[in-house]
Parts: C-alpha cells; structure tokens; sequence
C-alpha cells in the first residue's frame, strides 16, 4: 500500500469511527427498554406533520429568494446574507426566547395575532412558525449554492432558444440544481425536525419528538428514551442521509 | 437588414465595429485571435452588453436598451458548446420547440439528424459526446427553430477536414434554401469564402478591410486582396 494512503486511512480510520461511537449508546446496559407507544407515535405525528408544513413554507418562501440572489448587487447580496447569517448563527435558545417575546402579548403583533385567535405560543402554530426560523437560513444557503453551481452560460442559451426566464428557471435550473436543492431541502428537514432548545421555549405542547425525548428522560429515564430514540433516529435520518450522499458522489464523479 | 454599431470598451483597446448586413446575405468576420471579433456576436446575441452604438435588426431595436435574450429571434452557436447536460442529444436539438412544433417540424429535423451526422447519437447523452460531437448537436440545436439570423463563432472547430467540408456544404445549402441572414467569425479564410458572400477583416477591434469573401487571403496564403 502505498505511503500516502497508509497516512491517510490511519487519520480517517479513528475519527470514522470516534464519530460512529455515539451510535455505541443504544447498546448501554440501562435495564429494560420502555416503550410507551401511544405517546410515541403521538410526538413522531406531531413532528413530521408539523416539520412537514414547515418545510413546504421554507422551500415556497426559500427558492424564489435563493434564485433571485443570482442577479442581485453586490450590496443586496451583503445586506440578505448578513440577515440570514444572524438568524442561522443565532442559539436557538436565545431565538425561542425572542420568538416567544417577539410574538408574546407584550408586542403589537403578538397582541393582533391573539386578537385573531391564532395562538402564539405552545400551538401547532408557534410550533411551525418556530420550526421556519429555525430552517430557513439554511434552506436559503444551500439553494443559493445550488443555483449558483448552474453555469450562467447554460441558462443564456436556453434564453436564446427562446425561453422566457421562468422557463429557463424550469427547463434548465431546476433540473440542474435539484440534487443541491434536495440537499438543502434534507438539511432544512433535519434542522427544524431535531429542533429542540427554541422549540422547547415557544411550543412545550404539542410534544414533538425532541420534547417528547427530554420528557421521557425526565419522568422515567433512559429506559424510555432509547426506544423513541431508535424511532426519531430511523424516521429522520435515512432520506437526509441518502441525499447527501448522492450530492456528493455527484460531486465527485 | 441588420445594422448595427458595436463599440466595447475592453482594456487593450476598444472594440468599434459598424455592420449592414442585407436579409439573406452572409458576412464573414475575418482576424486573428483575440481581435474582438467574438465581442460583435455575443454583444449581438445580447450574451454580452455593448457599451455604446446601437442594433437594429430589421424592425426591431435591440441595443439600446438591451432587448431581453429571447425576444432576440437568432440562432448563435458560440465557441462553446453549452449542450444541456442534463438531456439527450434528442432533447437537446429539440430544446426550442414544442410538442406541435416538433410534430410540424419532422423532416427538417430528419435532414438536421443526416447532415450532421447525429443518427448514431440521438439517444446519448450530452455528457457521453467527443468535442466535434457536441459541436454538430449544438449547430443542429442552434438551426432547428430556422433562425431568421444566424450567427456562427468558429462553426467547425473540433470537426476533422472531410466532416467539416460536409457540415459546411449543408451550411450553405441550407443558407441558401431557408434564406437566413449569415454571420460567421472564424480565423479560417477558407471557411469564410465557402460560407460567405462578403467579409470584413478585423484587427485591434476595428475592420481595416472588407469586400467579396472570395477575395479572402489568409496570412499563410497569399497578401489579402480585399479592399
């Protein structure tokens, strides 16, 4: 085998398997497992139900920004950046506490939502709504990437054929940037999905899956987490995974 | 008629070109590398934004302002290829055209499929093609809506001699039939003279000669007997 190679597999062969060691956990001796079914199945509803509506805002409010940042100034594009990048980078505990503040009955807002009997805190509403701050920077970072990975040169010619922009966007983007975009989509999924400290602050009820998770860990201990954990896991994992996976050996190839 | 004045500024020197070109007559655009005559097609296709002049192409304004890229009926083939990897050589070629176009359209794309020689590679993949077989599919893709202007920026580069001789007899059967207004850039006087009918000769962004294409001498051939 070659020097480099032997370098190279003795560095990634302990990190791979330090990052796989977590998984280790499910195998702890903590006594017998728990399994509380109807509270389960309850939280893996509300969770995917919930992140599901979240996700179909995110990429209905997330696409159309992302492209447009394709043709915008230099300034527009520092000024949009610098707004994502604060609401991605902010700790999501602080973030639930601004939300909860920010939609509480202290504010105008909060006070007009309330007044229209739209619940803004532990409601399917507050749920979402903090599920879509908590996902859509990185759902608008990673499109943004998606579409800039198109070659412009490509979407001209598809103009010069004659199509108009938002069949150029059709025929020639989209297809382009779909597997960037699935990408993006996975990673806005999984983020509100495991949502947990900002969630935790604005919508305690209806338990989703994390709530769910830190509850049983409270009430009855790790007997009773790691069967809902083995559940969240399987339920959220794979496609993100899977998707990944493809962009990069799409990458690579 | 196409008339048109192009000038880009670029850091070297400034490109100023003034063309009229006749409906159905081809003009060849003569120079060596990097003369700006690459500038005047895609300023023409709107690919690239002139800095001053103006074009007109038949009664429709396209400089200035900048008409939007599809609304310019052209065909430009440009000196990349820009296939649509993501599609066939089929869908590639029919790109511009819809489903009832398609059906109407049948036996020129028949005729686009045999001259060009794309038989063999309809159902591949863009991706799958060789240099001189992108270049044959994005002529076909460029020629398929029969562009009333078309423009051509080193049609055969890629192509070997008899394919490219045979590409260029369809070219100007074709130009000929169809009537289309002509274009081509090339540093190649022999494709100039077989395509065209007059030529400009284009140095440091400014034509210091023009006259019949056949008159066209290269710089390996004999003086230009262009005036």
């Amino acid at each position: 085998m070659h020097k480099s190679v032997l370098a190279r597999r003795m560095l990634v062969v302990p990190v791979a398997l330090a990052l796989l060691y977590p998984l280790y956990g499910l195998f702890a001796p903590v006594g017998t497992w728990e399994w509380h079914g109807h509270q389960a199945f309850a939280s893996l509803k509300v969770s995917f139900l919930l992140t599901l509506i979240a996700l179909l805002v995110v990429v209905a409010i997330g696409t159309p920004l992302a492209w447009s940042l394709k043709g915008a100034s230099h300034r527009e594009r520092t000024v949009l950046d610098a707004v994502i990048l604060l609401s991605v980078l902010m700790p999501p505990l602080a973030l639930g506490l601004l939300l909860a503040l920010a939609f509480g009955p202290e504010t105008a807002l909060g006070r007009l939502l309330l007044a229209l009997n739209i619940p803004t805190s532990n409601s399917a509403p507050a749920f979402v709504v903090t599920q879509i701050y908590t996902s859509l920077g990185y759902y608008v970072i990673g499109a943004t990437a998606a579409f800039e990975a198109v070659p412009a040169d490509l979407e001209q010619s598809a103009a010069l054929l004659g199509l108009r922009p938002w069949q150029v966007f059709v025929r020639v983007t989209l297809p382009l940037a779909r597997l960037g975009l699935a990408g993006a989509m996975s990673l806005a999924w999984v983020r509100a999905l495991g949502e947990f400290g900002a969630i935790m602050v604005t919508s305690y009820y209806p338990h989703g899956m994390p709530v769910q998770l830190w509850v049983n860990l409270q009430d009855s201990g790790l007997p009773a987490v790691l069967p809902l954990l083995v559940l969240f896991l399987a339920a959220a994992l794979p496609l993100p995974w899977i998707l990944h996976l493809r962009m990069r050996r799409q990458h690579y190839a | 008629m196409l008339d048109c004045r192009i000038i880009k500024y670029r850091e070297d020197f400034t490109v100023d070109i003034t063309l009229r070109v006749a409906p159905g007559e081809a003009l060849g655009i003569f120079g060596g590398s990097a003369a700006g005559k690459s500038t005047v097609l895609s300023c023409l296709a709107g690919t690239e934004t002139a800095d001053a002049g103006h074009i007109q192409w038949v009664a429709e304004r396209w400089f200035p302002p900048p008409r939007p890229l599809h609304a310019r009926r052209l065909g430009y083939l440009s000196q990349k290829e820009r296939l649509f990897p993501h599609l066939t050589v089929r869908d590639n070629v029919l790109f511009s055209l819809d489903r009832h176009a398609r059906a109407a359209a049948r036996p020129w794309i028949r005729e686009l499929c045999e001259r060009l020689s794309l038989d063999a590679l309809w159902d591949k993949p863009a991706t799958t093609l060789s240099g001189g077989q992108a270049r044959r599919a994005a002529l076909a893709r460029t020629l398929c809506r029969k562009p009333p202007l078309l423009l051509l920026d080193e049609p055969f580069t890629g192509l070997d001699r008899p394919l490219a001789r045979e590409v260029m007899g369809a070219l100007g059967d074709w130009q000929r039939r169809l009537g289309f207004t002509l274009l081509v850039v090339d540093h190649d006087p022999a494709v100039i003279r077989a395509l065209c009918d007059s030529a400009v000769v284009v140095q440091q962004g400014h034509i210091v000669q023009s006259g019949a294409a056949g008159a066209l001498r290269g710089e390996d051939e004999k003086q230009p007997r262009t005036d």
